[in-house]
């Protein structure tokens, strides 16, 4: 593990009843690094950044992080019905005691940055699913977290709007920088956004993909497409280990990724 | 046609029924809407009504704010503690069970022939059914927002202030509403038991007299004031509170 890590979890367990969900877990990622964790629905993905947040307990195990705030953006927006998009930015502000002279600052930047300067007095029911979700990405970013988790933010809309963000999502990461560990079952998703794309399994890391292609990116780069191929053949395979074996007996990573000591 | 005009053609339907049918019967058995606005008329000219109709209020008031003081907690803590709700959901249950009328009679024989027991009889014939209504709403609260609450390190009292009730208030107001129709019909009966007065006390003074256009008279004024508070007041606070909400046509 190195200094520099963003977060370090080290043989993570989280159980439910007689279910184990994390196994021996092991994850570093570098600060400023856009990690994309695959898994199948069950594989733990989502408990493991619950875990993360601090909104649930492990069994055994460390989560260390290097930033103290943590933002969190959900699979549904999460935003307050009964308040405007800005008030519901603003609960957020509050809750993380931002100074208010940031304020109008911060809610200027983000709000046009992802597209929504003219929709700030707008009530949720009044946007769209898309436009939920920019909003909530907006309140996740006004706050300032070092770390942002990212829990299938796109899985609930529809292809065409889920591009579009994820593409938004690229050029607002580049003008912020944070460390983003984004969950998703999408291996393309992960593919185009992710420096690294960790495969998950039955409770555990199961393979590492290192995806080398330069940014900015083309959503349609065929360099993206190769690449997904081979994460896909690897995740079914990750998928088909017996859920039993230990992680030492995964196959054998990336030799890229080996020399660079991203997982033990 | 807008909302108003469909309101008042839907009234002066029934009114026009409300005549048909006093055409059809004796005048003493069912006298027309005309007659009974006027005899109500002349009971206000003679100041007869208001004493009555302020008592009752007053009544109606008292008893469903203990109503409110009682039901809401119980309905809260049923939607939110599993043990509570196992405890006490047989008794809500027992509680709607029993007839008001057996509310108001052990009421008057335990605490007396007297406003406190009016008001005790009311409250607790009306708390059941705001349990109820409190119980089923706590348990739509969507504790997905009170995760992303803490995420944004809010506290405890906030959640609770911001996230929580905001969520519940639709249905205290809802359970208002309801406890409101429910406890007018109550205090009327137990006026007809156990006071000297008010609008209960009125009405079966007049069914001893076979009096029908009095009869109808206290019910026109009744079903008046009823609305009046429905719509003035309940409307406009929740329209007030829920703003936010978008209207659905269906």
């Amino acid at each position: 593990m190195s200094e520099s890590a963003a977060i370090s979890v080290t043989g993570l367990q989280k159980h439910f009843g007689s279910l184990s969900v994390l196994r021996d877990l092991d994850i570093s990622i570098a600060d400023k690094e856009f990690v994309c964790i695959l898994g199948p629905s069950g594989s733990g993905k989502s408990t493991l950044l619950n875990v993360i947040a601090g909104l649930e307990t492990a069994d055994g195990g460390t989560v260390t992080l290097g930033e103290k705030r943590v933002g969190y953006l959900f699979q549904e927006p999460r935003l307050l019905p009964w308040l405007t998009a800005e008030r519901n930015v603003d609960f957020a502000l509050d809750g993380c005691n931002v100074p208010a002279t940031r304020r109008a600052e911060l809610k200027d930047h983000y709000f046009s940055l992802a597209g929504l300067a003219g929709f700030r007095n707008y009530y949720p029911h009044q946007l769209s699913g898309g436009m939920r979700q920019r909003v909530a990405l907006v309140r996740s970013l006004c706050v300032e977290p070092g770390i942002l988790l990212m829990d299938e933010p796109f899985g609930g809309l529809d292809e065409l709007t889920a591009r579009r963000l994820r593409v938004d999502l690229l050029r607002i990461w580049r003008e912020s920088r944070k460390t983003i560990v984004f969950v998703t079952h999408n291996a393309y998703e992960a593919c185009y956004l992710a420096d690294r794309v960790l495969v998950m399994a039955h409770g555990r890391i199961r393979d590492e993909i290192v995806v080398q292609v330069p940014r900015p990116r083309d959503y349609d780069d065929p360099a993206i497409f190769d690449i997904n191929r081979e994460v896909v053949k690897r995740f079914l395979d990750a998928a088909e280990l017996n859920p039993e074996r230990p992680a030492e007996d995964a196959p054998a990573l990336n030799p890229v990724l080996q020399s660079s000591g991203g997982l033990p | 046609m807008g909302v108003v005009s469909l309101r008042l053609a839907s009234v002066a339907g029934a009114l026009v029924l409300w005549w048909l049918l006093s055409l059809a019967m004796p005048a003493n058995l069912l006298p027309g809407p005309w007659v009974a606005t006027v005899t109500l008329a002349k009971d206000f000219a003679q100041g007869d009504v208001l004493p009555h109709l302020a008592i009752t209020l007053l009544r109606v008031a008292g008893g469903l704010a203990l109503a409110m003081l009682i039901g809401v907690p119980i309905g809260i803590f049923m939607g939110i503690n599993l043990r509570a709700e196992k405890i006490l959901d047989i008794w809500v249950m027992v509680g709607l069970t029993v007839p008001s009328l057996c509310y108001a009679i052990i009421c008057f024989i335990l605490i007396g022939l007297n406003e406190a027991a009016t008001i005790v009889a009311i409250g607790l014939t009306a708390a059941p059914s705001i349990a109820i209504n409190l119980w089923e709403g706590v348990k739509t609260i969507d504790f997905k927002l009170v995760q992303m609450a803490r995420i944004f390190e809010v506290g405890r009292a906030r959640i609770l202030a911001s996230v929580l009730l905001p969520q519940v208030m639709p249905y205290v107001m809802a359970s208002l509403r309801m406890g409101l129709g429910i406890v007018w019909k109550i205090a009327v009966l137990v006026e007809l038991i156990g006071r000297p007065s008010g609008v209960g006390f009125k009405l079966f003074y007049w069914y001893q007299l076979a009096d029908m256009a009095q009869v109808l008279a206290w019910t026109l004024l009744f079903t008046i004031v009823m609305l009046a508070i429905e719509l003035g007041i309940l409307k406009q606070l929740e329209q007030r509170l829920f703003g936010w909400r978008p209207r659905v046509g269906i």
